[in-house]
């Protein structure tokens, strides 16, 4: 489903990805974890378009075509959805206003019919359920004034809105108390198929307990420098990074 | 005759020499034309149209000695077809600066609005316009409110009488330029106690040529009369336009202005609203959208000299491509007038390098028991909030259109017209290219 090669991005004239390498399959869960400023966040914003990066080396394939030629919007309506680390608040703009225009684009892109709006208050419905949103956040100005778990969840509905299929969640789990944490995880599960593929980003194996992980690798100065199952994950939270770092630098 | 001694003033007045001979207002314009040669147009110094070289532009773009009279090739029935569709209203036309009672359509009864032409008749018969006109302007050193008073015709008078609460009332102005031409319409309101008067105000014109228009418009509100006035200029690239709007309230009165802006070569509003009595409230609120080389300049003065009172300005502007965007916000808080409360602010999207704003704030308060505020911000649209739009799937035209539409909606909000509303809200997505 994605292929990245050799991927060196920079911004600013700073290089932060200094080759990636990673392969994900349909129906697979990646866990990306590193420490602060390994360049996760950089690695799912060049993923979902941000044009301030600069792809300088490498390529990135999904479902067969170039994804570094599309523009971010393009890349949404291809299936690939980015939950942002900091959700943008946009004042004037309503949730549901603005999610009625994206469906609507994404569907008019795939040649189907727009939704009228008995059918798009449907859906909404429905998926507010899976993430537990109510309707009142969702008539307010888009993430303004929202708290972080706030945030964050409506960060998975829109998820739920759009099924996309690949899913890129920049620390989503962040800021979010136990309870917001299972429900989160739990809508996200809900949305997982064997066409779905789901990366992780996280700082905490904590999200791990609740979205299993098939990989996990861990991303070290631009670089992926090892891989491995869950397990890994356990192992990082017991032990720190520091002996990823030692054990990189001795190679 | 040697023409090219006179000065633009003499030109542009002469112009209506014939109209001054006469003098229907008992000496009204000779005094009129004889303050507006005296203070000219606008020097290049003049602080008050320091980004709008109005005298220049003028001269510029308009041949004084062969102005003419614009010739009338609108018809009754293709002005009524412009008309809004709400047949429980008032839809009364101006045409090339002078209203136009045949071609005006009046649902409202005159026991509640009076509507009349002024003229010489009506000015001998009807005491308030006799008072009235012009009576706001003559200490306000505003050349263009002179030119107006010495050579409009046929202006029209609004008397919203006590405790009515009128019909809407919509003014369309009909101009023809087959060559260069100016009008000059104008507009007297009396809006009479405990009454309201809602107004809308738009033009539209035919005929290539450049086309000048100096209106006025001065309203008078009354004890707890409303009056809503709302201006939706959408010309062409041939339109200049100095539009004079003056007002003065008594207690417990109420005045609301829009003014829209979305196309012109020049156009410059003189807002000056006078709070004269206590528990006065006014919202002026603005909202330019501007391309191409459109000028628009919003020169405003709120005048406060009694306790008490309200007054709330919001303007705000998207300017794009080579448009040039002024705004100049006075307030006036005089030292009789404690407790007032005056926020003013003017916010603006940039999105070309082109596109320039000036915008000042001017607040000279002499009363020391008051709350009032002011703020300006120009900057471009938030590029982090245009890709997380994208990032769902949002077209980026359509991203910036929700913004803008965001950011401007709080001064479309202020309409209560339908009508006037989606025509405003469809221009500024129009304007966007979705
Ligand atoms: N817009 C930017 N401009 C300059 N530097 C940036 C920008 N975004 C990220 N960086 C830098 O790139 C590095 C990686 O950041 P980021 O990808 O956010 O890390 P992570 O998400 O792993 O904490 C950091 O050193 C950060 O300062
Ligand atoms: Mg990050």
């Amino acid at each position: 489903m994605l292929e990245i090669k050799n991927l060196h991005a920079s911004v600013e004239g700073k290089e932060i990805l200094k080759g990636i390498n990673l392969t994900i399959n349909p129906g697979e869960v990646h866990a990306i974890m590193g420490p602060n400023g390994s360049g996760k966040s950089t690695l799912a914003s060049v993923l979902a378009g941000r044009e301030e990066f600069e792809v300088t080396e490498g390529s990135v394939t999904y479902k067969g075509i170039d994804l570094l030629e599309l523009a971010p919007e393009e890349r949404a309506r291809e299936g690939v959805f980015l939950a942002f680390q900091y959700p943008v608040e946009i004042p004037g703009v309503t949730t549901t206003n603005f999610l009625k225009t994206a469906v609507n684009q994404v569907r008019e892109s795939r040649g189907e019919k727009p939704l009228d709006a008995v059918s798009f208050l449907k859906l909404m419905k429905e998926k507010m359920k899976l993430v537990d949103i109510n309707q009142s956040l969702l008539s307010r100005s888009l993430n303004e004034g929202f708290s972080g778990g706030e945030k964050k969840r409506n960060e998975i509905f829109q998820m739920a809105m759009l099924e996309p299929a690949l899913s890129i969640l920049d620390e989503t789990d962040s800021g979010l108390d136990i309870d917001a944490l299972k429900i989160v995880a739990d809508g996200v599960n809900t949305l997982k198929t064997k066409e779905t593929a789901t990366i992780v980003v996280t700082h905490y194996q904590r999200l791990l307990n609740y979205i299993v992980p098939d990989f996990v690798h861990v991303l070290l100065n631009g670089r992926i420098v090892k891989s491995g199952t869950k397990a890994l994950a356990l192992e990082l939270e017991d032990k720190g990074y520091d002996w990823i770092k030692e054990e990189t630098a001795a190679v | 005759m040697e023409v090219v001694d006179r000065n633009t003033e003499e030109l542009l007045i002469n112009h209506y020499s014939q109209l001054l001979e006469t003098d229907p207002l008992g000496g009204l314009r000779k005094a009129a034309r004889e303050a507006f040669l005296k203070l000219g147009l606008p020097a290049k110094k003049a602080e008050a149209y320091k980004y709008t070289l109005i005298a220049r532009i003028l001269g510029k773009n308009f041949d004084f000695t062969a102005l003419t009279e614009p010739a009338t090739s609108w018809k009754k029935e293709a002005c009524q077809d412009k008309f809004y569709p709400n047949d429980e209203a008032n839809h009364l036309v101006f045409t090339n600066g002078l209203y136009n009672q045949e071609f005006s359509k009046i649902k409202s009864s005159s026991a509640d609005l009076v509507i009349e032409t002024i003229d010489s008749q009506s000015l001998e018969n009807i005491a308030d316009l006799k008072q009235n006109l012009g009576a706001l302007t003559d200490d306000k050193q505003d050349a263009f409110a002179w030119l107006n008073l010495a050579t409009f015709s046929q202006g029209l008078f609004l008397h919203s009488l006590k405790n009515k609460d009128n019909l809407p009332t919509y003014i369309y102005h009909f101009n023809d330029a087959p060559a260069a031409a100016v009008s000059m319409p104008r507009v007297l309101a009396l809006v009479e106690s405990g009454s309201r008067l809602r107004v809308y105000e738009k033009t539209f014109r035919s005929g290539e040529a450049n086309h000048l228009t100096n209106s006025l418009v001065e309203v008078d509100v009354k004890a707890n009369g409303e009056l809503r006035w709302t201006k939706l200029q959408n010309q062409t690239m041939a339109d200049y336009a100095i539009e004079g709007f003056y007002g003065i309230q008594e207690r417990d009165s109420r005045i609301y202005t829009n003014t829209f802006t979305f196309k012109t070569a020049l156009t410059r509003n003189n807002l000056y609203l006078s709070l004269d009595a206590e528990n006065c409230e006014t919202h002026m609120h603005g909202l330019y959208h501007l391309n191409q080389t459109s000028h628009v300049d919003n020169y405003t003065s709120v005048d406060h000299t009694k306790p008490n009172s309200f007054s709330n300005e919001l303007y705000k502007g998207i300017v794009d491509e080579k448009a040039h965007a002024v705004f100049n916000g006075k307030i006036y808080v005089r030292p009789q007038a404690q407790k007032t409360n005056a926020f003013q602010s003017n916010n603006n999207i940039i999105l070309s390098d082109d596109a320039k704003v000036n915008t000042k704030p001017q607040l000279e308060i002499w009363a020391d028991d008051v709350k009032c505020s002011h703020g300006c911000t120009t900057g471009q649209l938030d590029e982090e909030a245009i890709f997380y739009l994208r990032s769902r799937g949002i077209a980026k035209q359509h991203a910036k259109a929700l913004m803008l539409n965001a950011f401007a909606s709080e001064t479309v909000q202020e309409v209560q017209d339908e009508h006037i509303r989606a025509e405003v809200e469809n221009l500024i997505l129009n304007k966007l290219g979705v």
